[in-house]
């Protein structure tokens, strides 16, 4: 029997997956301490959907990174290549704390990305993935499993070029999981993009909860999907969702749909969603101090997706995506 | 000096333009060097006079014209207006998250100045923490986002700060004493008196005369039904604080 298809309300995933994947034989660069174990030319992990048979198809790399356990060693840093998706399985081992950074600037067709990350008992990741992709498409796929007491900081910075789809999920799976996923993206131009970011109670008193925010202009349409799920048995769980976009121009189309499945009654659970343009108000507040209507409303939308971004703390990443922002609208002002 | 001449003003609402104006011929001037006090009940154009004069587009000018030093500011959009010199310390302030105060206050001086004359980072920060301490703000104001979760009076303190930094020919303060208690009525009258001379001039709105225990105008005028109906000295408002405004006289629509 084929794996089903995975569940991506208004995302024509099957478009997508009708494309010929990129060959992509060049494996990631991996930057770490000599304590890291990388291994190429491994097993792909096993496909469960529809999406990850696509994304195992053809010629992919396959790259695992194991931070052993215990670690404190440097950040550990995920290049991938300049033609290339691929992927990527990085194992994070008991009470290990690491940050973990991945970068993509690939360009190509059409790309396929999966990443799947295992931190074990008591492990502590603070991750971070830059996804700026020049490809025509790209389907990627990061997935997060954790153990008992294990945390996870995620945030993602979608500033591609690219259409398609990203499925992010986190998976609570051991008692007292905690994960937080932040979403930053940036739409311009035709693009159509597709995010489903889900969270996972399993485990008893986890806690996850998700942050998106999306900002479109031109004739782009950014689709949030937020999939909260609290499975029976995970008592004194915590599952909550903010999905916010705002729009630009009066051709950008936006969605923010947030799903929430509890199967469990000791919970807590929430949910906010809005679809919005440049408030006013507040562009009147910062102009009658003298900052003139491009710059107020650069300040307006980088604070919009700040609140996505938050946990980025590199300043040359920052000020990388700060330009991005502004180059991007001032491309969509020309 | 520099003069603000405001002539024969009449104002609608642009969201309602059958319903009547809201000022209906409004003259004032206000030379730098100068403070004026503007009292009256509430729900009778005080505000839309202050929105209106930095150029808050909700409102429509009908008739008359607002000068600065003979130049109308009518076709101007309110980031022009401010760069010349005019200020409005706001009732609401708005707030905007992921920008922080220091960061929107440089940039709100930088805008004033030319892009190879910005004002140096350290210089900046320095004078900062100076009227920051004046104004009794605790340090990690500046490194907050603007005005986000930050309580009535801290944002009317904040206002304040701005206006010291941003230091216009004319500030407009629109009831920026609603909401505080005595100290920090005592401590954002301090900031504002320490603007006072010859390159400041000031437009108050109060509904208080405490506020004018602390910084004294030299003018007060009282408006009523779109138009300032009476003018007269300091002793003015400490005149109304004991009669109330409804011996005044009302505007046309009630002669």
């Amino acid at each position: 029997m084929p794996n089903p298809m995975p569940n991506t309300p208004k995302i024509a995933l099957r478009r997508y997956l009708a494309n010929a994947k990129d060959v992509a034989r060049t494996p990631v660069t991996v930057t770490a301490d000599p304590a890291v174990t990388v291994s190429t030319n491994v097993a792909a992990p096993q496909p469960t959907d529809a999406l990850e048979d696509w994304l195992v198809g053809g010629d992919s790399a396959v790259t695992t990174v194991t931070i052993p356990a215990h670690y404190t060693g440097q950040a550990v840093v995920l290049t991938g290549a300049a033609y290339a998706g691929g992927i990527v399985h990085v194992i994070v081992e008991a009470g290990a704390t690491v940050a973990l950074e991945e970068r993509w600037r690939t360009s190509g067709e059409h790309l396929g990305i999966w990443v799947v990350l295992d931190v074990a008992a008591d492990a502590t990741v603070n991750w971070l993935t830059y996804d700026a992709m020049t490809s025509t498409t790209a389907l990627v796929k990061r997935t997060a499993n954790l153990a008992a007491h294990a945390t996870l900081n995620w945030t993602t910075a979608g500033f591609t070029q690219a259409s398609g789809a990203t499925l992010i999920a986190a998976n609570l799976i051991g008692t007292g999981a905690k994960a937080t996923v932040n979403v930053g993206v940036l739409a311009a131009g035709k693009q159509h993009v597709g995010y489903v970011t889900a969270m996972t109670n399993d485990g008893r008193q986890t806690v996850g909860h998700i942050n998106q925010r999306g900002v479109i202009t031109g004739h782009a349409h950014l689709i949030f999907n937020g999939i909260g799920h609290i499975i029976h048995g995970a008592r004194g769980s915590d599952n909550q969702q903010e999905n916010r976009v705002l729009m630009l121009s009066p051709h950008a189309r936006g969605d923010a749909n947030p799903i929430l499945l509890i199967d469990e009654n000791d919970v807590t659970a929430g949910h906010a969603a809005s679809v919005t343009r440049v408030d006013e108000r507040q562009l009147y507040y910062l102009m009658s101090r003298g900052l003139r209507e491009d710059t107020a409303k650069r300040l307006v939308i980088r604070g919009f997706l700040e609140a996505g971004l938050a946990e980025i703390t590199d300043p040359a990443l920052k000020a990388e995506l700060f330009q991005t922002i502004d180059e991007t609208l001032v491309n969509a002002d020309a | 000096m520099t003069t603000l001449e405001i002539t024969d003003l009449h104002v609608k609402v642009k969201a309602e333009p059958t319903h009547p104006e809201i000022l209906r011929g409004v003259n004032l001037v206000v030379h730098t060097g100068e403070i004026h006090a503007l009292m009256g009940p509430n729900g009778n154009g005080k505000s839309t006079l202050a929105e209106t004069i930095m150029g808050n587009p909700a409102y429509e000018v009908t008739q008359g014209d607002i000068r600065i030093d003979g130049q109308s500011l009518l076709d101007m959009p309110v980031d022009a207006r401010a760069r010349l010199g005019l200020f409005l310390g706001m009732q609401y302030p708005a707030e905007i998250a992921g920008v922080t105060n220091a960061e929107f206050i440089r940039a709100a001086i930088n805008a004033r100045r030319a892009d190879d004359d910005q004002v140096p980072i350290m210089q900046f920060l320095k004078e900062l923490d100076a009227t920051m301490a004046t104004l009794e703000m605790p340090e990690d104001m500046a490194d907050r986002y603007l005005n986000q979760g930050f309580s009535g009076g801290e944002k009317k303190r904040n206002e304040i700060l701005q206006l010291m930094m941003i230091k216009p020919h004319f500030a407009l303060l629109d009831e920026i004493d609603s909401g505080l208690d005595i100290d920090a009525l005592r401590i954002v009258s301090k900031g504002v008196n320490s603007l006072r001379g010859p390159e400041f001039g000031s437009l108050i709105i109060t509904h208080y005369q405490r506020l004018l225990d602390y910084i004294v105008p030299d003018f007060v005028h009282v408006m009523k039904d779109g138009e300032i109906i009476e003018t007269g000295g300091a002793d003015l408002a400490k005149e109304l604080e004991k009669t109330g405004y409804e011996h005044l006289k009302g505007g046309v629509g009630n002669a």
